[in-house]
């Protein structure tokens, strides 16, 4: 990625991401959403962040194609569990993280 | 003097503690900014693995200020295109739409430069701790806001260059490009909330999963819309039959 490109999709996402977080604020302090939109977006977080794992879970090195490998799946698998149980990112990632050593080193 | 029909910001209360960090607050943000910690560590070792230049990778931090999204830019850069990233970063961030409308009845008592100010630092554990303050007098508001939000501005900013600086002494074999990975799962599962939630983390993630093959990334941005469609069909739904489901929590974290 170059320079230039890297500039662009840093100022576009840093003003895009202040103008989501202060819009309201700044513009329509006196509004409020329509429900059905609260809920959608609601939504949105759980949506993306699934198919972003998923995307990321399967696809090969270069980000085109598909790569499963086993022991990735397995190793998402514990640590899914784990955050359901714990609740908690750190649990998870440290059983994400040693489960695949094991799983690997098999 | 403003006419402030809302709660009046008493000279006792204020007088002294003004320039202060807010005790509560700093204790209050405790256990959320823990968490935070291997986070920020994670995408500090990401941002050495990224395709990003390090400078713009590093600069993320302190002006975008969103872990997700941050993880999301510096994994997907090199293999997806600018509009891909972009789009990718910006669904991500949409749900901030949200806290900026469930915050902006106690930002109306607030000054002018603090509404401009405040957008800066709202992040998921922010809004969450905020949001719970809404019916404060605004000076406490004010201090409890700005407190909590310098709190996760300097954690944040102090823990991914200490992971960008570990990052590359880690060795290949500890296979720390998959950390992302196991992070953003377990984002979503803590996302999921409300049974709509979990239809639309479903439907978002087989989509996702039958459009793996695509270029681009493009899988990300149709698991996403997807998802969204699913969860708003599941909410039209389920809301029909049953007033019981009515126990929506605020402040989803990721």
């Amino acid at each position: 990625m170059s320079h230039g490109a890297a500039a662009l999709v840093l100022i576009v996402c840093a003003a895009g991401t202040y103008l989501f977080r202060g819009g309201v604020i700044l513009l329509f302090a006196d509004r409020t959403f329509p429900p059905v939109i609260e809920r959608a977006l609601q939504n949105v977080g759980p949506a993306v962040l699934a198919a972003l794992t998923v995307n990321l879970a399967v696809s090969g090195g270069g980000g085109s194609g598909v790569d499963i490998v086993p022991a990735e799946m397995a190793a998402l698998l514990i640590a899914g569990v784990v955050a359901v149980w714990r609740k908690n990112l750190l649990w998870t990632l440290a059983a994400g993280m040693v489960a695949l050593w094991i799983l690997a080193a098999l | 003097m403003s006419a402030d029909p809302q709660p009046v910001e008493s000279a006792a209360d204020t007088a002294g503690r003004r320039y202060r960090l807010d005790r509560t607050a700093l204790s209050d943000s405790l256990p959320l900014v823990i968490p935070a910690i291997p986070f920020g560590f994670v995408l500090g070792l990401a941002i050495t693995e990224s395709a990003m230049p390090l400078w713009a990778a590093w600069l993320t931090s302190p002006l975008i200020f969103a872990g997700a999204a941050q993880l999301t830019m510096v994994t997907i850069a090199g293999s997806a295109s600018l509009w891909a990233i972009i789009s990718a970063v910006l669904v991500i961030n949409s749900r901030h739409v949200m806290y900026s409308a469930a915050l902006a009845p106690p930002f109306r008592h607030q000054p002018r430069w603090l509404r401009w100010l405040a957008p800066l630092v709202m992040v998921d554990q922010v809004f969450a701790l905020a949001v719970l303050r809404n019916d404060e007098p605004p000076a406490s508001f004010r201090r409890y806001y700005i407190t909590i939000g310098l709190v996760f501005f300097t954690v944040w900013n102090l823990v991914v260059p200490l992971g960008m600086v570990v990052g590359p002494i880690i060795p290949d074999s500890w296979q720390l490009d998959f950390a992302p990975v196991v992070m953003f799962a377990g984002l979503t599962l803590f996302a999921i909330k409300r049974v709509p939630a979990g239809v639309a983390a479903l439907v978002g993630g087989l989509v996702s999963l039958a459009a793996a093959g695509l270029s681009d990334r493009l899988g990300i941005l149709l698991g996403a819309v997807a998802g969204v469609i699913a969860g708003a069909i599941a909410d039209q739904w389920l809301a029909t039959p049953t007033p019981d489901n009515t126990t929506e929590q605020p402040g989803a974290p990721a």
